[in-house]
């Protein structure tokens, strides 16, 4: 038993870690994926205190009603005013608000009833399978702008049927993602061995198969959330916006200003730079996580 | 009567494509405490038949078709799913070949351990805690109290089979199916985990079926061998008289196709010629008659069945079994397997 023994002392050596905490490891050796959280650690903050940063109110006229040529940037208004005068950083700021809460609340909802979806057609299998993922694949053919946009026209406008509509084009994503990786792990060898000892199938799927299977689902979230940001920003480009029109959400400026690209870019450019922004912080987190949770990178 | 007692057992495959016919009616008794081994190659139906055993056969292709697993005067082939998992890890444990795959990767061990003792045995979570720990210890890992919180990526591979045993004793079974439990290991590791087995066999009367594909396994570990061919038993008999007088040509073809450190320099180990049959076509005759320098029009013609020769204890499956003249080192071989159980 001494070789076993010197073997054990050896392992001792190391931290006990478990496997959250190595991706934690890797995921802080990350360089992008640090800048992608400070991004969105930032775009957060500003959320929360948009009252604080901005020095007006989203909907406070300050300048000259000017339609046709709004003041650009200056000193007094960072980022200008506004074809109705108003100053386009504080909505900017106040933008934020809305975006971040549909990116988080369209992809919980469509995380949710795609993990449900996806679990029973994996664990499952035969005509459940058959029947879920058809119609997740029928899903999947429409492009998802399209689907959200027809979801919108069905459900009415405003905040959460919007936040639904993204949500439920991403279900078929995350339910084919978590099929897949549910089916991989059905058939290991550490599921038989459970099944060996009498696990029941309902324990099986929850306690061993599920934490396995949910690496690459938690990665395809935060991409999500990024796509979730663009389509609610695309939907109220196409004037699908939730139905407060005085209150700012970073799409429908763009939407709003878009004919004034030529005279008045600074309408177009920040708050377009705001979505590439948090889209772009939301993708490093997202491309940061798959590398320090897979584990076939595992050193 | 025996404890286990399998008659018949067949297990099929099917699929669009074909029907693999892995086991095609194998019968065996075990009483308690008894140790068997069953030898054979790669695809023989040695590890299919245990799982039909349990009722975990990869579904939904495998099928078992006919014959009977009485366990205690059960027959667990016909036990519905909910009474079958009571058995499964109570009464019959089953070890896995690959020690790196067998365990979950995002739980504890301990967590897995003692998975099976709260369910079988009613424990509470420090009851179950405590037994783990010292079912660890009992399986040789150090520090077991520490290391119950660790997960499987941070043990090797051979302490990871310890863990496996550790779980597959956990309930104190009254049999233990090894299968292939040291095929993934190296060769120092191999011995240690035998003579664990060994040991922990016969402090707690278990009955052993070992699976293996290795013939050194069997000869120093298990009382009774038997030898699979194409899922049938061609060769039954106690693991000394195996060796000593193989009596089937496919046992005489594996016992001269294992490297002796006491053969002769120049020697060659003699392969068996051509390759084991498709088991998707219904099998005629003798299975092994194609590779069978013995084989007559008979052998193709006509099944085997398992038959005494020799001693009551001697079954063999053949209807040319080999003459003693073409038994070579028949003592050196014997001596072999006897100085290997006696370690």
């Amino acid at each position: 038993m001494s070789v076993a023994e010197a073997e054990a002392k050896e392992l001792r050596l190391e931290q006990p870690s478990s496997l959250g905490r190595d991706a934690l490891e890797r995921f802080r050796h990350n360089k992008a994926a640090l800048v992608g959280v400070a991004v969105i650690l930032l775009l957060v903050l500003v959320a929360i205190f948009a009252p604080l940063i901005a020095p007006y109110g989203p909907r406070q006229q300050v300048g000259a009603l000017d339609s046709s040529d709004p003041e650009g940037p200056s000193s007094e208004h960072l980022m200008g005013l506004d074809e109705q005068g108003r100053d386009e950083f504080s909505r900017v700021v106040y933008g934020a608000r809305l975006s971040l809460l549909v990116g988080l609340v369209s992809v919980t909802f469509g995380l949710t009833f795609g993990l449900i979806l996806g679990a029973l057609a994996g664990y499952f299998g035969g005509w459940i399978d058959t029947a879920i993922m058809r119609v997740m694949d029928i899903m999947l053919s429409i492009p998802g702008l399209l689907l959200a946009i027809g979801l919108v026209t069905l459900l009415g406008r405003g905040l959460i049927q919007i936040m639904c509509a993204v949500g439920i084009t991403t279900i078929p994503i995350f339910a084919r993602l978590l099929r897949g990786a549910i089916l991989a792990q059905r058939e290991s060898d550490y599921v038989l061995a459970a099944r060996s000892v009498g696990v029941p199938g309902g324990r099986l799927l929850m306690i061993h198969i599920l934490p396995n299977a949910l690496a690459p689902v938690i990665v395809q979230a935060t991409l999500a959330m990024a796509t979730a940001i663009i389509d609610v920003a695309g939907l109220s480009f196409l004037g699908l916006g939730p139905a407060d029109p005085g209150f700012p959400e970073w799409g429908k400026m763009l939407a709003d200003n878009a004919s004034r690209l030529e005279r008045a870019a600074h309408l177009v450019i920040f708050p377009g730079a705001a979505v590439v922004i948090s889209v772009l912080g939301l993708n490093l987190i997202g491309d940061g996580l798959r590398e320090s949770i897979d584990p076939k990178l595992r050193s | 009567m025996a404890l286990l007692s399998v008659r018949d057992l067949a297990v099929q495959f099917v699929t669009r494509k074909a029907t693999v016919r892995a086991v095609n009616g194998i019968s065996f008794d075990l009483e308690a405490g008894a140790t068997l081994g069953i030898v054979g190659e790669s695809g023989c139906g040695k590890s299919v038949s245990s799982l039909a055993m349990l009722g975990i056969l990869p579904k939904p292709a495998g099928r078992v078709t006919r014959g009977e697993v009485d366990f205690d005067g059960v027959d667990l082939l016909k036990l519905p799913d909910s009474q079958l998992r009571q058995v499964r890890g109570k009464d019959i444990a089953m070890i896995f070949q690959d020690p790196m795959t067998s365990l979950n990767p995002v739980l504890t061990i301990g967590r897995q351990i003692t998975e099976s003792l709260r369910k079988h045995l009613d424990m509470s979570k420090d009851e179950a805690k405590k037994e783990a720990v010292s079912l660890l210890g009992r399986v040789g890992i150090p520090a077991p109290e520490d290391r119950i919180k660790d997960f499987p990526h941070q043990f090797s591979g051979g302490m990871r089979q310890r863990v496996m045993i550790a779980m597959a004793i956990s309930c104190r079974p009254k049999i233990l199916i090894a299968d292939e439990p040291t095929t993934a290991l190296d060769v120092t590791i191999q011995a240690q985990i035998l003579d664990l087995l060994k040991h922990l066999v016969a402090e707690e009367n278990m009955a052993l079926i070992l699976i293996t594909h290795d013939l050194g396994v069997v000869a120093g570990t298990c009382e009774r061998t038997n030898v699979m061919y194409a899922g049938r038993f061609v060769e039954s008999a106690t693991t000394s008289s195996l060796f000593a007088r193989p009596r089937h040509p496919y046992t005489l073809g594996l016992l001269k196709s294992v490297p002796r450190l006491d053969a002769a320099r120049k020697e060659k180990l003699e392969p068996i010629g051509g390759t084991p049959l498709s088991m998707t076509q219904d099998i005629e005759g003798c299975a092994f008659a194609p590779r069978c320098i013995y084989a007559t029009d008979k052998s193709r013609e006509e099944t085997p069945e398992l038959a005494r020769i020799d001693s009551d204890d001697h079954l063999v499956a053949c209807w040319n079994p080999v003459p003693d003249e073409d038994l070579p080192h028949v003592e050196v071989v014997a001596t072999q397997a006897e100085g290997r159980t006696a370690r």
